[in-house]
């Protein structure tokens, strides 16, 4: 791609100033610094009506993408989901009250556990 | 370049291969596609290109876990750079290092407290060369049965690279080692999110730090390491699982005592019996920290469910390593597990290596299931039946790979 390319778009100057933040960023703090730009997150907790849904956005996601419930086995009961709500809590410093434990794992395993074809709650979706 | 002089045709280059960058991340990363299914249920995942990788098995994105798609094994002994596997425990990771700010602090238990610039570390002593093996300890954690919780990996958290550093010996010997020190740790740049989730740190003995062996590596595979793998400096600790070799090792502190942080005292602990295995279900006893990878063999040429042409010569290829005494030997059977025979060891790249091995045959008609297993020069072996422990840790039963010949 070369400046007498025809086809390249006219830029904003949003997207100028976007994109010369970070190439003055690198010139200006030495042209030796290793710098990478992560690729965006794709996987997000599953919407529902259950009420740890909101916790679990407001207490797990902080720390970590939701590909790590969505990937894990689908066999994990109330039980195990519930161990590893506490052990957030408990040994990674996760804030949660105790009020959203046990929510949060029944959003967990209705989701992406052993209980995830139970029937949804009668309460509308917000 | 000046960016004071940067001009309109620069930027427009430089603007172009940004937006470039970016189509090219939200095809890969945003198109379901672009993905994979690893052969256990819920497996499917997405490829996704990373800086300085190419398009690898996305585990998680924050932080990032990438795995090496399986098929990258059988071009060769040494995984190649853009292709190795990506660990993280903490969100807070770097992404942007000056290695002319860079420094490796060495406290504790010490006579003289170092802070050493790259170009300080690297005249400490002639660089070392060694080829090992990283292997995640959760590494097939995704084979369990019964499933385990814990991120879901097939086979491809490992890899195999050419490391170039300074031996650990050599600093802590700068640093006047104390006596009486007991174990040693290491800590990156990577951070926590919460201030209330522990800092990732890990411990050595501290005879195992002063080996000689557990380097601290600035190359890998003769180049920079990618920022992913623990660019300027990791720690190496060869024939142990990847959960010691600390990424972006900025602090080494000698301690009089054991550490326990949660990384050591919590996470990363095995059954304390000689199988580090416990029956499906059950909470071990007694755990100690994990340590020396068991010994692994694979196929690489052939996957489940392949076609091979019934009478035709070929040859199976595949690789096998442990955690140091090297491999003696590497059995392949043709018939399920009934009859062995040795397969041929391609070259010696040191007892901390991936060993490749190949197995010419000219299989019959009908279908057939091919299993691999490697012995030690120690005499350790592969086992026959998975063990299983409630972290998924260790998973090294012996491989099997059903196939039909046609």
């Amino acid at each position: 791609m070369t400046h007498t390319n025809p086809s390249i778009p006219r830029f904003r100057a949003g997207s100028i100033l976007t994109a010369l933040v970070p190439m003055a960023a690198i010139l200006l703090c030495g042209a030796r610094a290793k710098q990478i730009t992560l690729p965006v997150e794709t996987v997000f907790l599953t919407p529902s009506a259950l009420p740890g849904y909101v916790y679990a956005s407001g207490f797990c996601a902080p720390c970590h993408s939701a590909d790590y419930m969505r990937y894990q086995p689908q066999t994990l009961s109330l039980a195990a989901w519930k161990a590893e709500v506490i052990k957030m809590r408990d040994k990674f410093g996760a804030p949660i009250p105790p009020e959203a434990v046990d929510p949060i794992a029944d959003y967990l395993v209705k989701t992406y556990g052993a209980e995830r074809n139970a029937p949804p709650p009668a309460k509308d979706a917000p | 370049m000046n960016p004071i002089r940067l001009d309109r045709r620069q930027f427009i280059q430089g603007a172009g291969a940004l937006a470039l960058g970016a189509a090219l991340r939200g095809r890969l990363g945003a198109d379901p596609s672009e993905g994979v299914t690893l052969p256990f249920a819920n497996g499917e995942r997405e490829l996704v290109a990373y800086p300085q990788k190419r398009p690898l098995i996305r585990l998680s994105a924050r932080p990032p876990q990438l795995e090496t798609p399986f098929g990258v094994f059988n071009n060769g002994a040494i995984t190649p750079n853009d292709a190795f596997f990506v660990r993280y425990h903490l969100s807070g990771i770097p992404t942007e290092i000056d290695p002319a700010t860079y420094r490796l602090r060495v406290r504790g238990a010490v006579d003289h407290p170092l802070e050493l610039s790259l170009g300080e570390l690297k005249q400490l002593g002639e660089p070392v060369e060694m080829v090992a093996v990283n292997q995640c300890s959760g590494n097939s954690r995704g084979f369990f049965v019964p499933r385990v919780p814990g991120g879901q990996l097939g086979n491809g958290a490992m890899g195999n690279a050419r490391w170039t550093g300074i031996p650990l010996k050599k600093v802590l010997e700068k640093a006047g080692m104390n006596a009486g020190a007991n174990q040693i740790t290491f800590e990156g740049l990577d951070r926590p999110v919460l201030p209330g989730t522990p800092e990732f740190v890990k411990a050595l003995e501290a005879d195992h730090a002063m080996d000689g062996e557990v380097m601290l590596a600035y190359a890998m595979n003769g180049e920079d390491l990618p920022m992913l793998n623990g660019y300027p400096l990791r720690l190496i600790v060869p024939g142990c699982y990847g959960t010691y070799w600390v990424k972006h090792v900025s602090d080494i502190t000698v301690l009089d005592h054991v550490f326990t942080g949660f990384w050591m005292a919590s996470a990363y602990r095995i059954p304390d019996n000689p199988t580090h295995s416990v029956a499906p279900g059950e909470t071990p006893k007694n755990t100690i920290p994990i340590g020396r990878l068991a010994v692994r063999s694979f196929f690489t040429s052939l996957r489940d469910g392949d076609r091979l042409s019934a009478g035709r010569e070929t040859t199976l290829r595949g690789i096998a390593f442990d955690g140091g005494s090297g491999i003696r030997a590497v059995a392949v059977s043709a018939d399920g597990g009934q009859t062995w025979a040795d397969a041929r060891l391609g070259d010696d790249l040191g007892r901390y290596s991936f060993r490749e091995w190949t197995f010419p045959l000219r299989p019959a008609a009908g279908a057939c299931e091919f299993k691999v297993r490697a012995t030690t020069q120690a005499g350790e072996t592969q086992p026959l039946e998975a063990g299983w422990n409630p972290s998924g840790y260790m998973r090294n039963v012996v491989e099997s790979v059903r196939v039909e010949a046609v």
